[in-house]
């Protein structure tokens, strides 16, 4: 050891490590010193924070902020931010111009900022869809009758549960697109249209001959009838706009809103689509699969879906003269087929009185399988996933059957007449039946929608509205031919060409070719991160044997007390002593 | 003479003063001397600094005699002139090239100055003009005042909620950390330690996933079977509990690889068979049994999941009796799960799901005794009762077991199983011939027998009341050693078996003792010291996993300890009970929460589980039952489905050949570039047979074409199509700035429309890149503009680079 007193030319360097330690402690005690290296990134770090806290600390925002109970926004619940993302964005170096750059990371931060407004909107929602609760232990609706729906609900929505007695055989009922207006025709070729709620009629009209389907257009003002040769247009004073002769023998007509199309599929086995808006056909072809009366449209897609007597259910689209894709769904023929809101499920029955929900996104299934014990004849799903099964005289309504295995209806009407066709009114908890005898109307709590969006269909729509709504939903008017299995494919890039003219690039002398990169962003089934899928399969193993233990654990009863034995001194080890169970 | 004195004295004096002052001047004062007269003589005293330099001025100056003297002397001058000619200018492009590299350089200066601003006003979402806004005005006062206004209603609420918080003044406020440096530090390395493990198990699972070998799976698969063996060997001895718990997930495990990889038909022999199954029915018949014992597999997981289904298997098989047909494999494999089940139901799943089944009913049972017992608190009753029950037990005993064998006999096709039966009835047959001696015992052996056959007949089991015992299911586990299928593992476990039997037979026998004393008790009440809370924890036990190895013990004496009442024995053990059924519940619960949550995950379920028909509670439709009739408490018995009879099969061969032709119609084939008899002998009689390397070189592959989007999805057919017309709407070339595919499609991604997104980034994102108000004048900007903040701050230098440049 060096003396410290001695005042030698010592370097910086030569001072003992100590007494620069003892000599700062000697300062201030609580003070401890840490040696931290000190590299280039943190003085920089430093730096930064000492501005930062500089310009900060003036500012009295933030010490308001502090003692703030709710500073700032509210938080988002991050599951319902992933509600509305939009898949991943641009990320890492592929565009290197830092102009283009910079707007690039602008635009991402506004596509971001939209998804945090749409799940800041969803406070807007204030409305919560019903239900029927039961204070029974097995919570059972099943039994709960109309009468008891009726007696138990306020005035006003009890007059949505009526009946119309009609005389004109069975009758086939829709609901225009914002569930306002009724449209009834029957075999016997009466036509009516009326505003459901208020019971105002726009028009009743007999057209003489027989209807085999009906259908809302656009707008409350125009109806389509498939009458016995021809397709008929009215307006809804029951005055007839059109005669489409080009279309005949209609069997069943499915309007698609967003793309101004009368989907009609005929007794031949032709499939048209007639654009209404311009009024020409952008699609006829017949689909050799016979007479098909199974028909119903895909929402998410708007591709038809097409029960065959073979069981098959086949998905249609204008452009494309082959079934785009092909399910065999039951091994007899179909009896109905029903495709949920969102596009995500479909229902199919045949004559076996099976019942299947597929998963029509994914084009996969069965899903669910259940036995009924008669062949539905109709289906149809509500805006809330339940689904309806009209059994010859009975509607039930299943509640939520789709991503589990249901056990019983939700509700049950029984009726005294059968049914030919039903449909559950949008935004409303109204299930509404055509019959043999009429129409009946039934309360089915929890069905409809609760929020409607006005500008996308509005239940209370005006006049100036509805005419407004027309003209924006003509500007916003989809071709025909993006009527694709996948909706979202017009935002891919068409690889195959690019790459075709990028091999053309290539031919070019003295051209120097643009180096691409051609994956697309989705990637195709079937290539899934295996590591990843090991290491999610991993964890849910984990977390099955440790609820597993759990289980076990709770299983157990408490350790039975060892009463005490009777000593036989060194002789107990010659007593049968079985190991206690555990 | 004295002014020419004073003059000399003067003249003196100031000599020396001169001399004094020239004094004061160090440098030596030497007079130059001058030449009088010629001498070769130099003093050396006389020398001085001098320049030698000869003066031309001077020269020149001397020459002034003759005019030819003084032209000389100007031409001298002239020779001594230093002025110089002023060179020639430079070329006026030179000249102005000049000028204008200066000018440049002084106007890149004045110019720089706004690269910032430009720079950031082209980075800039949008620039709205004019630039400057007409300043805010000042308010009258009046009208400052007039915006002032009470709170509101709502605020006052509001603060009251959250009372805003004041401002406080004292800025030194230590800035509180959460976590000190070293921790911070050390979080970080954890964190990275754990992102890098992470990695690791990434990368090496993805490596060993990669690795085709069909010989390394298959060693790995053998290890990896022996270490879970070991493993479960170990468990088993150290912790029973567990080991029936390793059982069930190795179990599980097993069936899931079971059903991924065998018996789907896609084997080598498999696929040989196919070939002769259209001409030969026996192969079809194996072919289908195959398949069949695949969906048998795969079954057992969901049995394990909804024990409530539990009831439906037994009541398809008639239905299936009717519908098989041998020649069908679809309907072999389609003709029932729950035929299949009975056939293929062996081994530890079929105890595994009874046990479970007994689980429930147990829980059951003893709840609905509780409850009597909750009523009468007299355990006298109940003995009568059991005791009742036991005789007609016994005599029902072996009628029971023939029926029930015979019924099986005709449900079961396959000789094993009926010989399974056999033994087992025989075995049966032999417990009761031999445990003749104790009338109890044998009682008591015909109950577990009945149990036994009630669960063989699936139906529900309604507690009987009587009793708090459930017994254990023998028959299958000695069923068990029979199959010759099961798995090795599962041996250890039916050795177990015996001594379970007989161990039960010892708690049952004990049970009774019990319920005597307790009847003794309640009687007497004499020995009320006596008490029997040993029962109620042996009917606890027979709620609990009974997987134990247990020792045979040879006799037990009843273990009397404390000093309760019987009655709160018994209460306590109520609550015991119901503890238990509520645990049950709970966990129940659990899993069926559990189970929509694992559906979430990457592993679908749909992909492993073929879907089971669930019979619904739905209305007849004929009208041969009111509505009154129904009850959803009901079993469903499904009546023979005459449409299911006669389906049609070719419908599912149909649109299996018209998948396959779909798949067919799109493959390239092979490029045959051989030319027969090329380098070969040709001929009649000739074999021809290519050798491997003209296979190589002339048999060209076609690409590997992408792989369908139906390739695994059944019966399902996607159609791989190029709409020309849908083409038309789609990109088909980058624009610039993009590189790959990828990132622009990243960049299209989100819709702009209002009607997919809120008003206010609607309005955001369409907002025009350039704003000009209406009815103003737009001045261009002034220096001002390069005071800004914003702009000076403005330190994207890439941009600026890039702007700068033009």
């Amino acid at each position: 050891m060096k003396e410290p007193n001695k005042k030698t030319n010592k370097r910086y360097f030569e001072l003992d490590k100590n007494e620069t330690e003892q000599k700062s402690e000697g300062q201030s005690q609580e003070v401890k010193v840490y040696n931290v290296k000190i590299t280039p990134r943190i003085l920089k770090a430093q730096k930064f924070k000492e501005q930062h806290r500089k310009s900060v600390k003036p500012n009295t925002y933030n010490k308001f902020n502090k003692t703030q109970k709710y500073p700032g926004k509210a938080p988002i619940d991050p599951e319902r931010l992933k509600k509305y993302t939009r898949g991943k964005g641009l990320v890492g170096k592929g565009v290197r111009h830092p102009l283009y750059k910079e707007k690039l990371k602008q635009k991402e931060k506004k596509i971001n900022y939209a998804q945090v407004q749409s799940a800041r909107a969803e406070i807007l929602l204030t409305e919560d869809q019903g239900g029927i609760t039961i204070d029974d232990e097995d919570g059972k609706t099943t039994a709960i009758s109309q009468k008891i729906i009726a007696e138990n609900i306020d005035i006003a929505a009890a007059t949505k549960i009526f009946e119309l007695n009609l005389d004109f055989g069975p009758y086939r009922a829709k609901y225009s697109r914002n569930g306002r207006h009724l449209l009834i025709g029957s075999k016997k070729g009466h036509l009516a249209a009326f505003d459901w709620i208020t019971k105002k009629l726009h028009f009743e009209i007999n057209v003489m001959e027989s209807i085999h389907d009906i259908s809302w257009l656009h707008i409350e003002t125009m109806v389509a009838a498939a009458q016995k040769e021809f397709l008929h247009i009215y307006d809804n004073t029951g005055t007839e706009l059109h005669c489409v002769k080009k279309i005949d023998k209609i069997l069943r007509m499915e309007f698609l809103p967003y793309h101004f199309l009368l989907a009609v599929v005929s007794e031949y086995g032709f499939l048209t689509w007639l654009d209404i808006s311009i009024g020409e056909i952008v699609g006829h072809y017949n689909n050799h699969l016979g007479r098909c009366s199974v028909m119903t449209q895909n929402p998410y897609n708007a591709t038809l879906c097409l029960g065959d007597p073979k069981g098959v259910v086949s998905l249609w689209a204008p452009t494309v003269k082959q079934p785009l894709a092909k399910i065999l769904c039951h091994k007899t023929p179909l009896t109905a087929i029903a495709v949920d809101n969102r596009g995500m499920y479909m229902a199919t029955s045949g004559v076996d009185r099976s019942l299947k929900i597929w998963d029509i996104r994914n084009l996969d299934g069965p899903l669910q399988h259940y036995k009924l014990r008669s062949a539905p004849v109709d289906l149809e799903f509500s805006q809330t996933d339940m689904l309806a099964v009209g059994l010859d005289e009975t509607v039930e309504i299943y509640n939520d059957c789709c991503t589990q295995t249901t056990e019983k209806p939700y509700l049950r009407h029984r009726m005294a007449k059968s049914i030919s066709n039903f449909k559950f009114c949008p935004y409303e908890d109204v299930l509404g039946v055509g019959t043999t005898h009429g129409f009946t109307s039934i309360i089915v709590p929890g069905s409809g929608e609760a929020n409607f969006d006005a500008l996308e269909s509005n239940p209370f729509q005006t006049k100036s509205q509805r005419r407004e709504a027309e003209v924006k939903a003509l500007l916003d008017k989809i071709p025909a031919e993006l009527i694709t299995l996948n909706p979202f494919e017009v935002t891919e890039v068409d690889v195959p060409s690019l790459k075709e003219q990028m091999e053309a690039k290539k031919k070019l002398l003295h051209v120097k070719p643009k180096k691409m990169d051609t994956t697309p962003r989705r990637k195709n089934k079937g290539k899934t991160h295996i590591a990843r899928k090991k290491i999610i399969k991993e964890a849910a193993r984990r977390e099955y044997l440790e609820q597993t233990k759990e289980v076990q654990k709770s299983l157990k009863p408490e350790q039975k007390q060892k009463a005490p034995k009777q000593s036989f001194g060194v002789l107990d080890r010659f007593v049968s002593n079985p190991k206690s169970k555990k | 003479m004295d002014n020419s004195e004073d003059a000399d004295f003067v003249a003196s004096e100031h000599d020396r003063l001169i001399s004094a002052i020239s004094k004061l001047d160090k440098t030596q004062h030497i007079t130059e001397p001058t030449r009088s007269e010629p001498s070769l003589l130099n003093s050396e005293f006389n020398l001085i600094k001098r320049s030698n330099k000869l003066d031309l001025n001077k020269v020149a100056k001397v020459l002034t005699d003759t005019a030819n003297h003084v032209k000389i002397g100007k031409k001298l001058k002239k020779t001594q002139d230093e002025n110089r000619v002023l060179s020639k200018p430079l070329d006026r492009p030179q000249a102005e090239r000049v000028k204008r590299a200066t000018g440049y350089e002084q106007t890149k200066k004045q110019v720089g100055r706004w690269d910032p601003v430009v720079a950031r006003s082209r980075g800039s979402d949008y620039v709205s003009f004019p630039l400057k806004h007409a300043g805010h005005k000042l308010q009258p006062t009046s009208e400052f005042l007039s915006k002032l206004k009470l709170k509101s209603e709502l605020e006052r609420e509001l603060e009251e909620l959250d009372p805003p918080a004041e401002i406080e003044d004292e800025d030194d406020e230590e800035q509180v950390y959460p976590m000190s440096y070293e921790e911070m530090v050390e979080q970080r390395q954890h964190l990275a330690k754990m992102r890098a493990q992470q990695s690791y198990t990434a990368a090496k699972a993805k490596r060993q996933s990669k690795i085709k070998s069909k010989k390394y799976h298959r060693i790995l698969k053998k290890e990896r079977l022996k270490q879970q063996l070991k493993e479960f060997e170990e468990l088993q001895k150290t912790n029973p509990e567990e080991a029936l718990k390793k059982l069930e997930a190795l179990e599980k495990t097993r069936a899931l690889e079971r059903h991924t990889l065998r018996h789907k038909n896609t084997g080598k022999w498999a696929r040989n068979k196919m070939v002769r199954a259209k001409y030969d029915k026996e192969v079809r018949n194996q072919l289908a049994e195959q398949l069949a014992v695949g969906r048998s597999l795969t079954q057992k997981t969901q049995d394990v999941d909804s024990s409530d289904d539990e009831g439906d298997d037994g009541q398809i098989i008639p239905d299936i009796a009717l519908a098989q047909d041998p020649m069908n494999p679809w309907m072999m494999s389609e003709k029932d799960k729950s035929n299949i089940n009975t056939e293929f139901d062996f081994g530890y799943k079929k105890y595994l799901k009874d046990r479970i089944v007994k689980k429930m009913d147990n829980s059951d049972s003893d709840s609905g005794e509780s409850t009597t017992n909750q009523r009468d608190a007299q355990t006298t009753n109940d003995l009568a009762v059991l005791k009742k029950s036991i005789n007609r037990l016994s005599k029902d005993n072996n009628d029971n077991i023939y029926e029930t064998a015979n019924k099986q006999e005709t449900l079961d096709k396959s000789e094993v199983i009926n010989e399974d039966l056999d033994d087992t009835t025989k075995n049966d047959h032999k417990a009761t011939t031999t445990k003749q001696l104790k009338i109890n015992n044998r009682i008591l052996k015909s109950k577990i027998n009945k149990k036994e056959f009630k669960k063989a007949k699936c139906k529900v089991n309604e507690a009987v009341a009587t009793s708090s015992w459930t017994v254990e299911n023998i028959e299958d586990k000695a069923s068990n050693k029979q199959t010759p299928d099961v798995f090795s593992i599962f041996e250890t476990l039916e050795n177990k078996a015996a001594n379970k039997v007989e161990k039960k037979l010892k708690r049952l026998r004990q049970d009774i003792a019990q319920l005597e004393m307790l009847t003794k008790e309640t009687t007497t009440k004499n020995k009320k010291q006596k008490t029997d809370e040993p029962n109620a924890d042996d009917t606890l036990e027979y709620l609990k996993l009974k997987n134990k190895k247990t020792k045979v013990v040879v006799d037990e004496a009843l273990i009397e300890t404390s000093s309760n009442q019987a009655d709160s024995t018994i209460n306590i053990g109520h609550k015991k009970l119901e503890n238990i059924v509520a645990t049950i519940n709970t966990t129940t619960q659990e899993i069926s929460k559990s189970k929509p949550a694992n559906s979430d995950n990457n592993i679908d379920p749909t992909r492993f589980i073929e879907v089971k028909p669930k019979f619904l509670n739905s209305v007849i439709a004929d009208g041969e039952t009111g509505l009154d009739q129904l009850d959803d408490h009901e079993q469903v018995v499904p009546r023979v489905n005459i449409e299911e009879v006669f389906e049609e099969d070719d419908v599912v061969a149909g649109f299996r050949q018209e998948k396959e032709d779909e798949i067919n119609k799109d493959k390239e084939e092979d490029i045959n570039l051989t030319l027969p008899g090329w380098g070969t002998w040709g001929g009649k009689g000739v074999i021809v047979k290519t050798p491997k390397r003209k296979r190589n070189r002339f048999i060209q592959k076609p690409a590997p074409v992408m792989p369908r989007r139906d390739e695994n999805k059944g019966d399902i057919i996607i159609k791989e199509y190029k709409d020309p017309k849908l083409q038309v709407h789609k990109v088909k070339e980058l624009p610039y700035p993009f590189k790959s595919v990828k990132d622009y499609e990243a960049t299209i991604r989100a819709p702009l429309s209002n009607t997919f997104i809120p008003e206010k980034p609607f309005k955001k994102l369409i907002r025009p890149s350039v704003i000009t108000k209406a009815g103003t004048i737009i001045d261009p900007m002034d220096e001002e503009e390069l005071l800004l903040p914003k702009n000076r701050k403005f330190g994207n230098t890439d941009i600026i680079k890039i702007t700068s440049m033009k």
